[in-house]
């Protein structure tokens, strides 16, 4: 019945990038959280999160990224949201977050390999 | 059931039809009321892009009807009803103790969330308390008759 989620942590080139598969909710997205918090603790200001198999995205999911932007802005960084499904950014527009992240459709847009 | 009273039924639902699923008031349960309003949603003739909205605004509503209580003791039950017009669906909290005030502060920026959504995928939607309990409700019209 439940899909598979999963959180992967990596550096690629420098660039700290953390995958996320699955659907993120309100029972998955502490666990973003924490992944986000835990690499940001490790010195990194700028984060790359790569959502292209992220197939579900509720308020609860938006109010976590929100959260890692603001810390990695706090210490002059950026988090960027690398996501291409039409209904994933969709959630973004509908509440205008999409003017907030700035988003790109594929990791190579963001530095990422 | 249809007409000839046949258990397997069809694959609709009609005028009048209603769904009820109550579950234990848990994070990790909300998926539950996803797939139901996904099974209902193409009983009822909605395409793809509207079973999605509707996948994600019962999803909302879940957590509209969390956010105003500590909801580790509640049930949420949820009831879809079928009308020729809409499909509407509500969401009530209840037996859940009154939220903290960091819980409250917490909920109110995750509900401003919730409610720009739900604006955006429904066509009518609110909120209330009744009887202690927090009920959260929403319309989705339909473009054609039923199915």
């Amino acid at each position: 019945m439940e899909q598979e989620f999963r959180i992967e942590e990596r550096v690629d080139e420098g660039v700290p990038v953390i995958t996320v598969v699955g659907e993120i909710d309100v029972a998955t997205a502490p666990q973003l959280r924490e992944s986000l918090h835990r690499v940001i603790a490790q010195g990194q200001s700028t984060v790359v999160l790569d959502m292209l198999a992220v197939t579900f995205l509720d308020s609860t999911a938006l109010g976590v990224l929100v959260g890692g932007l603001k810390r990695c802005r706090e210490l002059g960084g950026e988090l960027h949201v690398v996501v291409a499904d039409a209904r994933i950014r969709k959630i973004f527009e509908i509440t205008g977050l999409n003017k907030v992240f700035p988003l790109a459709a594929a990791l190579t847009e963001v530095g990422a390999p | 059931m249809n007409e000839e009273g046949d258990l397997a039924g069809t694959d609709t639902l009609g005028d009048g039809d209603c769904v009820v699923l109550t579950f234990p008031a848990r994070g990790d349960l909300v998926v539950l009321a996803r797939l139901v309003a996904s099974a209902i949603s193409t009983r009822v003739g909605f395409d793809i892009e509207e079973l999605e909205d509707l996948r994600l605004a019962v999803g909302e509503l879940c957590l509209l009807a969390l956010s105003g209580s500590d909801a580790r003791h509640g049930d949420l039950q949820l009831e879809f009803t079928v009308s020729p017009e809409a499909l509407d669906i509500s969401c009530t909290l209840g037996g859940a103790a009154p939220a903290t005030a960091s819980q409250s502060n917490d909920g109110d920026e995750a509900a401003e969330l919730s409610e720009q959504i739900l604006a955006a995928l429904v066509d009518e939607h609110g909120s209330e308390q009744e009887d202690g309990a927090v009920r959260a409700w929403l319309r989705k019209r339909r473009k054609g008759p039923l199915p």
